[in-house]
């Protein structure tokens, strides 16, 4: 065996395939019974067909995860997928029902609007002095309603805190995936003041939110109704608005991601992402660094997509407050330092352990989100490639 | 007695207006509870300012009364790119920000060393003339009395209706310690900044095309 490899096998622990296999049992289990809703198997063969391919798709990579030891080069694949899948779902959904994914004064006063997590932040406090959800969706009826969506939020912020961004989210996956494309950053030095960014806009909507009675953030800057639906232009402000998310759906979706292999919007904007920074201090999973064993190499902060390992944090053997546990770090540091760790648990033991508790809950959220969204856009897809449309 | 009322009852509202500014500053400039009670002091002057200045406006309406709305944007639209050049001036070009635009930091540098102690007064002053719904009440019923001083007199009495609503606010200054928060107060007023730049574009668009 050389060298490398070696070291590599000593870094990272693997797991034999009998006990890789015990382990993914549970999950079996568990997603069966998530994607099944309860034991519901689909009896219209298509249907089963796409059931068993998800199905293997989720506990194909969770088995590579427990087996190989590597968290996030597998949760990246299903996360990407579940983004990807959800653009093509949705949008091909809202073609269906509404013919457009701009939505017209009427859909907005029938109250139909999807309720989506990035809503969260600006709607709490004009909930709390005023009684009312500021968004033009139903609270408790219909896809997508607002009680649900809360209900989910806190659920997932309890189990995973900020790991929601990384395991949870649909829309992280997109620029997740974006970053990926190349191997080695073009742009490498972003300062660090501006990862303080999503903190600035949440202040700003949530305190523009409570002004103007409105969700600020989705008028004008949600990069994500690029992907999904947005306001039909019929205004000079509405086409401003336009301008503004289009161009930052292409520069922090896109462009940014690529050049300088983070997930910039996650990093440098997202407001709901800030909030969810805090559920970090409620959940009990966070990221911790051995510094007998670090050797102060960085690859684990030049390798955080969210910005959330720097020297300092590094020195004090933490991450900072934004940390979306993905894994990245964990998987590259080459001397084994970074680990999962179970608050109030001794640190620098135990640490497959801790793992295996996070990824557990995360990949049960991931199947919850993600199971229905894949079969969904892999059924467009056969439509497309059957009928040369995704629209029924 | 009727301008204090007037105050007492839509202080939420004039506090949800000039919170934005206030509150991204007070954060930005990480002081304590009572250094920060200075800073509200200086904003409060500005705000009067702002109100005393709508007093004789209040009193002087009818001469507007011709060319009333596009007067109305022009003003409000300049106010508003005055308070936009300072917030993002404050926001993203502070002598104590570390920011990546360097080039022009040192010209800005020197700008807030001399104006550090105005800005709470500007930001007043310029809040002060928002045009929130119950400010443009005050401004009708203002406009109604027959006499300057009775203007005056009653824009007075709405500032200190609405000033209790301020009180509180001061004691951000228990956040102070946590380093990060002035970083976030100055993106945050930053942010504001090309708002009130937007809306202040198309309130003077709005006005020139009304002249």
């Amino acid at each position: 065996m050389s060298k490398t490899s070696g070291a590599l096998k000593q870094a990272f622990p693997q797991n034999s395939l009998l006990k890789s296999f015990f382990l993914v049992l549970p999950m079996l289990f568990l997603t069966a019974m998530i994607m099944s809703e309860g034991g519901k198997i689909p009896k219209n063969p298509l249907h089963l067909i796409l059931f068993v391919i998800v199905y293997i798709f989720f506990n194909g990579m969770f088995f590579l995860m427990i087996y190989t030891g590597k968290t996030d080069r597998y949760r990246a694949i299903l996360f990407t997928t579940l983004a990807a899948s959800m653009v093509i779902s949705f949008i091909s959904n809202l073609i269906e029902t509404r013919g457009s994914m701009a939505l017209t004064g009427e859909d907005m006063i029938s109250g139909n609007t999807p309720f989506c997590h990035m809503v969260i932040p600006m709607i709490l406090i004009p909930a709390a002095l005023t009684k009312t959800i500021i968004f033009p969706g139903s609270i408790l009826e219909g896809f997508a309603n607002v009680a649900t969506m809360f209900v989910i939020w806190i659920g997932a912020s309890l189990a995973l805190g900020r790991g929601f961004c990384s395991w949870g989210c649909f829309f992280g996956g997109l620029e997740d995936g974006f970053s990926r494309l190349r191997r080695k950053p073009i742009l490498k030095h972003i300062p660090l003041k501006w990862s303080y960014m999503p903190y600035a806009v949440l202040a700003v909507v949530v305190l523009t939110s409570t002004l103007a009675l409105s969700p600020t953030y989705c008028e004008w800057l949600c990069p994500f109704k690029a992907v999904t639906e947005f306001v039909e232009i019929t205004s000079f402000q509405v086409l401003v608005q336009t301008i503004i998310f289009v161009s930052l759906f292409v520069g922090l979706v896109v462009v940014l991601p690529i050049l300088t292999k983070r997930r910039t919007q996650c990093g440098l904007l997202c407001p709901l992402g800030a909030l969810q920074s805090f559920t970090n201090k409620l959940n009990v999973f966070e990221i911790r660094i051995d510094r007998e064993k670090c050797v102060d190499c960085m690859l684990c902060a030049k390798a955080c997509p969210t910005f959330s390992l720097d020297a300092k944090s590094i020195a004090k053997g933490r991450t900072r407050l934004s940390c979306t546990k993905c894994g990245k770090c964990v998987d590259v540091c080459p001397k084994n330092a970074i680990y999962f760790h179970v608050k109030g648990t001794p640190v620098g033991s135990g640490h497959d352990k801790s793992r295996l508790l996070f990824i557990y809950p995360a990949l049960i959220l991931l199947a919850t989100f993600g199971s229905g969204t894949i079969k969904g856009a892999l059924h467009r897809i056969l439509l497309l490639v059957t009928t040369g449309s995704m629209i029924q | 007695m009727k301008g204090f009322l007037l105050g007492l009852t839509s202080g939420t509202i004039c506090l949800t207006c000039c919170a934005p500014i206030l509150v991204p500053y007070l954060l930005g400039e990480g002081k304590n509870v009572r250094q920060n009670m200075f800073l509200l002091f200086r904003f409060m002057i500005g705000r009067l300012s702002g109100y005393l200045l709508f007093g004789v406006l209040a009193w002087t309406v009818n001469l507007f009364i011709g060319k009333g709305l596009a007067l109305h944007d022009l003003l409000f639209g300049t106010v508003y790119l005055i308070l936009a050049a300072i917030l993002i001036i404050y926001g993203f070009f502070n002598k104590r920000s570390r920011c990546a635009a360097k080039t022009l930091a040192g010209l800005f540098q020197r700008l807030s060393s001399h104006s550090s102690s105005l800005l709470p007064l500007f930001f007043g002053l310029l809040t002060g003339m928002n045009l929130c719904p119950p400010f443009l009440l005050a401004f009708t019923e203002a406009s109604a009395t027959s006499s300057i001083g009775g203007s005056l007199w009653f824009f007075w009495n709405f500032f200190l209706g609405t000033s209790l609503f301020f009180l509180p606010i001061p004691f951000l200054g228990v956040l102070r310690r946590f380093e990060p928060l002035q970083i976030v107060g100055k993106l945050a007023a930053g942010i504001l900044g090309v708002y009130y730049l937007y809306i202040g574009t198309t309130m003077i668009q709005g006005g020139v095309i009304q002249l």
